[in-house]
């Protein structure tokens, strides 16, 4: 007998040199590829939202460098509420620049065809504005007829809705207007500015003989400018800025609009990328978790692997090999659909970008979408497949040999880079690791209350299992726990989906029921505002006279701030230590005088306004909570009001909470009467107009005779808001969307994962005497259990979830539309049940012998 | 001087559990030398297959030497002991162990693939044609039958010209003709090719076949029978 003392020398291949694993996991994946490619289907999806949302986003950033002097029309614009000063404008004419001007104000506007009249905003242009892009008008000469005086234009919209073509009249103020045509693009402008504004366009040269321009009109003047160099810009710029503070005017540049409107859009990529992400993380879980069976199901190959000479490393590596490229597969087939969806973006959301967005791929977000995709394929079916490396040869001859747990430094860096990877790529998405943690501590919280609920339902079911149910509903329900159904992961994935869709559903209901109007009789829901002092009281007639009730009828000074507690407005702005918004410093209030509490008041602190005859320094006003806090006063302190040009002292007496929605208008500052009295103001009535032919006759006379007023129909808003919510709302479902889709396809995968025993078992429930038709209601049943569990789950957590958000982020009270909530449930259960048959028309329908022949 | 090319010493083998401890192999020491055949009987239970998992290396013992050509099992990592097997030891099961997404040719080339060997498929179909399955080739494990599979884990086995050749119950899944089959060839090629067999079963006729017989009761090696095969 010869004792041997041998080194082993083994050689270790990498993944790369390994020819065999490569051959390997191809002829193993050949027969599995179908089934693989379900698997990482469920990432398609996400990566198909993340790269629709990530391309429109460089698309939208490429046109806004492309065409940022189009946003603006200028080189430079400057903003004024009242004239500008001749002074200035020569001082900016010395210097050669080209200029241009319009007004804008709110006023009504009457369709003669149809006698109908509303609120628009009235823009009055005057000069070759823009002098970058155009304004795209049909006819296309419509603009130039504008010009001359005697014509209208009309945003596309305001015409469509009205019925107004070419050649009708309608009247502004005192005088008549031809249409001329309508707008269809506008610089910087856009269907949204559209329908929560819709413009009439008149020459400047006409806007004097509608008599609109009055005391009290609230009227933004804008100076258009054109340089001829950066330099140029850079001196006009340098010429207003002294002048901002004196004269109240401020400017706005191409690179400020162009930040501007970046943002904004920024917030709102930020928002739906993150909704994008959400569908994304579901489609990981889906791969781990099918990853995870795949697995579990390849032990006993992984042994026979094992036992004829494969490393536990060369074992991970074929199966890795499989999911990595399919993943990649994956991810290419999302980026394109995701491309694809985003070509479809400007035609259905088009009207309410900022600018056009034209065809195109972004290949930066393809790239991105394949990155992030191969990246996810491989993290999350690292952690399941490690499984791999260790299964132990012997279960060749024990199949029930489990080897002892062992500790893997792969399965550790594995589930840190799983926690690290929400949390960087949300903060990637937001730029901000705070809001990215935040974000994946928040969709962590919501994926565990989830899952929390779903065990719960799942652990009620087995506790109250229907024992006396018939055989069918029993069966089904029991199939809910066979083992690789996947029963949790569904009802957390599809679930999800059904939250995000319930709660935007929930915030809706809850906003739109604060503003509603019919269910409180007594509220104004139109306000009629501009009224001269000299028509109040022949404006209160006309409302009489029409049987409407009369509400309110307030007066309105307008002022400003002009010092706080001792200090002018100037050293607030300054000041280092006081941190005031300037914006609430410097902006102009519309206030009001009165001795008691409206409806809609509440006193939270102090008394209410008080004021002693003759004494010049015990004039007592208050103030709103909100703009309390945002101007950081309290009760006793003084403030100084500029009205218009007089300085009043006042000290705060008092607080008052306001439901803003409730009966307005509502004010922030509301002085005693014995002030104001003679101050230049102008009145605002509320009335509530509940019949539309009525409304239509009241708004005919009331233009009429009073053109200069104004009327706000506030039910015109609310539907305004509502289909703006729903425009919005609809870029939301179709994210959650998403996530649904991917929680479907994950169900397809545990169909297809659960397939061979189903067929087994209804094999052996056929050779029991089970007809067709009971094997099929069971598997129906089954995925209709699956479905309302899932809604149960996604409906009982959005209503938590719902409840908080109304009460502590919109302050609003909490309101659930029943019959909507109820078709979303229904709905996902449909779809399941659907999704569900489909992938389980071959079990239902393989038949025995097929299957008997198979297991001999 | 015959080549000794299993040797084990005091192997025990005791699965721990919460209740208590198992002992499923007890003190069992025996060799086997080159180009020789070896049953390993005894009833269910008594640690066959725990013993024969131990001298292939698919397992590791809790006391004891176990070496395979020299190389000392016990003390070497997973990885290793696959390496030795692939490079050693060849396997037949009862259940065939086939892997199924793969050809009948494809099962039988994956050991000498798995050492990096190329242009394995004309070695790989020789081996079949010698186990009759010419006409196999292309077909997966679930288009044969139970015998035919069986033959492909033999070429699978030999295709190495292991110098052990393992086989747990080689004919425990099939019908008396396939077993006989199974049986001629199995003995056949170890003696073709030199190798030494050990093999594990319950069926006494099949284990007179062979040079020796280890018979096995509760874990502990019971007797030895030293015979010429029948």
């Amino acid at each position: 007998m010869i004792e041997y003392v041998i080194k082993l020398k083994r050689e270790v291949r990498s993944i790369f040199k390994d020819r065999w694993v490569w051959m390997m996991a191809w002829r193993d994946g050949r027969h599995n590829f179908s089934r693989l490619f379900l698997f990482v289907a469920s990432l398609i999806t996400g990566i198909a939202a993340v790269v629709a949302i990530g391309s429109l986003n460089y698309a939208m950033q490429g046109e806004l460098d492309k065409n940022a002097k189009e946003l603006l029309g200028a080189d430079l614009v400057i903003n004024s509420n009242k004239p500008f000063d001749k002074g200035f404008i020569r001082k900016l004419d010395t210097a050669k620049r080209e200029l241009a001007k319009d007004a804008e104000m709110a006023s009504m506007v009457m369709f003669l065809n149809t006698k109908q009249s509303r609120l628009i905003k009235l823009t009055a242009l005057e000069g070759e504005f823009p002098f970058y892009g155009k304004i795209v008008t049909q006819p296309a000469n419509a603009y130039e007829l504008m010009k001359k005086g005697n014509y209208a234009l009309l945003d596309e919209s305001l015409a469509r809705q009205y019925e107004v073509s070419s050649d009708d009249t309608i009247k502004l103020g005192t005088r008549n207007f031809i249409v001329a045509g309508v707008v269809e693009k506008f610089p910087g402008g856009g269907a949204l500015t559209a329908t929560l504004a819709p413009a009439v366009y008149i020459s400047m040269s006409a806007l004097d003989s509608t008599g609109l321009v009055q005391f009290g009109s609230r009227i933004s003047y804008s100076l258009f400018v054109k340089t001829t160099s950066e330099k140029q810009t850079e001196n006009a710029i340098n010429l207003i800025k002294p002048l901002v503070e004196d004269l109240g005017y401020s400017y706005d540049t191409v690179e400020g609009r162009k930040r501007d409107l970046g943002e904004g859009f920024q917030s709102v990529y930020r928002f739906f990328s993150l909704l994008a992400f959400v569908a994304l993380i579901l489609g990981c879980i889906g791969v781990a978790s099918s990853v995870h069976i795949y697995a579990r199901e390849k032990r006993d190959e992984v042994a026979v692997l094992r036992c004829v000479g494969s490393s536990g490393w060369q074992a991970f590596n074929i199966y890795f090999i499989q999911i990595f490229i399919l993943g990649v597969v994956g991810s290419i087939i999302g980026a394109a659909l995701g491309v694809g969806i985003q070509q479809l973006i400007p035609f259905v959301f088009g009207d309410y970008l900022p600018v056009e967005i034209q065809l195109g791929v972004s290949w930066r977000a393809f790239g991105e979408g394949i990155f992030i995709g191969a990246l996810v394929s491989v993290l999350f079916s690292i952690l399941p497949l490690v499984a791999v490396r260790f299964v132990p040869p012997l279960a060749v001859l024990r199949a029930d040999f489990t080897s002892p747990k062992i500790v893997s430094k792969t399965k550790w860096m594995a589930i840190t880079l799983i926690v690290l990877f929400p949390i960087l790529a949300a903060s990637y998405q937001t730029r901000s690791f705070i809001s990215g943690g935040l974000f994946s501590l928040g969709l962590a919280l919501a994926l565990g209350s989830l899952a929390l609920v779903a065990i719960g339902l799942l652990f009620l079911v087995r506790r109250f299992f229907p024992q006396n149910s018939s055989f069918i509903f029993r069966h089904a329900l029991s199939n809910l726990f066979r083992p690789n159904n996947q029963t949790q992961v569904l009802l957390v994935t599809i679930g999800l989906g059904a939250f995000i869709i319930s709660t935007l559903n929930i915030i809706q209901s809850s906003l739109l029921n604060q503003v509603e109007f019919r269910g409180n009789k007594n509220q104004s829901n139109t306000i009629l505002f501009d009224i001269q002092s000299n028509q109040k009281d022949d404006v209160v007639s006309l409302i009489k006279k029409h049987n409407l009730p009369v509400n309110q009828v307030v007066p309105i000074v307008t002022c400003r701030l002009s010092g706080i507690n001792g200090f002018t407005v100037e050293q607030l702005l300054e000041s280092d230590s006081v941190k005031i918004r300037p914006w609430a410093l410097t902006r102009e209030y519309r206030v009001t005088y009165r001795d008691s509490l409206h409806i809609s008041e509440e006193l939270l602190e102090g008394e209410m306004h008080s004021y002693k005859k003759g004494s010049t320094d015990s004039v007592g006003v208050t103030i709103s909570e909100g703009m309390q806090e945002t101007l950081k006063v309290k009760v006793g302190d003084t403030l100084v009001f500029d009205i218009q040009g007089v300085p009043i002292k006042t000290f705060l007496s008092g607080i008052r909470k306001v439901e803003w929605p409730k009966d307005p208008p509502n004010f922030i500052f509301v002085f005693p009467k014995g002030v104001l009295e003679n101050a230049p103001q102008i009145w605002v009535a509320a009335t509530r107009i509940d019949n539309p032919p009525g409304a239509i006759q009241f708004q005919q006379e009331l233009v009429f005779k009073f053109p200069n007023v104004s009327l706000i129909d506030l039910q015109l808003i609310l539907s305004t808001v509502d289909e703006l919510f729903t425009k919005v709302g609809l870029v939301v479902r179709f994210l959650a969307l998403f996530s649904i889709v991917t929680g479907l396809v994950v169900l397809a995968g545990a169909v297809m994962n659960s397939k061979f025993a189903r067929i087994k078992e209804n094999v052996l429930l056929r050779t029991l005497g089970a007809r067709t038709n009971q094997i099929m209601k069971i598997t129906l049943i089954e995925y209709g259990y699956v479905g309302i569990f899932s809604a149960i789950t996604g409906l009982v957590l959005s209503l938590g979830g719902g409840w908080l958000l109304t009460k502590f982020f919109f302050e609003v009270q909490f309101s659930i539309n029943l019959i909507e909530l109820s078709i979303i449930s229904v709905g996902v259960v449909l779809l399941t049940v659907l999704i569900g048959w489909w992938n389980s028309r071959e079990v239902i329908s393989t038949p025995p012998l097929q299957v008997l022949r198979k297991e001999g | 001087m015959p080549e000794t090319v299993i040797k084990a010493e005091g192997l025990t083998k005791i699965y721990k559990s919460a209740e208590n401890d198992l002992t499923v192999l007890d003190n069992v020491s025996f060799e086997a030398i080159q180009g020789t055949s070896l049953a390993i009987i005894g009833p269910s239970g008594s640690g066959k297959t725990t013993l024969l998992g131990l001298c292939a290396g698919l397992d590791i013992p809790t006391a004891g030497i176990i070496s395979l050509m020299g190389f000392k099992l016990n003390v070497m990592d997973e990885d290793d002991r696959a390496y030795i097997r692939n490079q050693y030891v060849g396997f037949v099961f009862q259940n065939f162990q086939l892997l199924p997404t793969l050809t009948a040719l494809e099962n039988v080339m994956v050991p000498l693939e798995l050492r990096g060997e190329r242009n394995v498929a004309p070695k790989a179909k020789d081996l079949l044609v010698r186990v009759g399955l010419g006409a196999r080739f292309s077909h997966y494990p679930s288009q044969l039958s139970g015998g035919e599979q069986q033959r492909v884990a033999m070429a699978r086995a030999f295709i190495t010209s292991p110098r052990i050749l393992f086989a747990d119950e080689p004919t425990g899944n099939l019908d008396g003709e396939s077993a006989a089959q199974i049986t001629n060839l199995l003995f056949g090629m170890n003696r073709e090719e030199k190798t030494t067999l050990i093999l594990v079963t319950h069926n006494l006729e099949l284990a007179k076949k062979t040079e020796r017989i280890l018979q096995m009761k509760d874990g502990k090696l019971v007797n030895e029978q030293i015979h010429s095969p029948a």
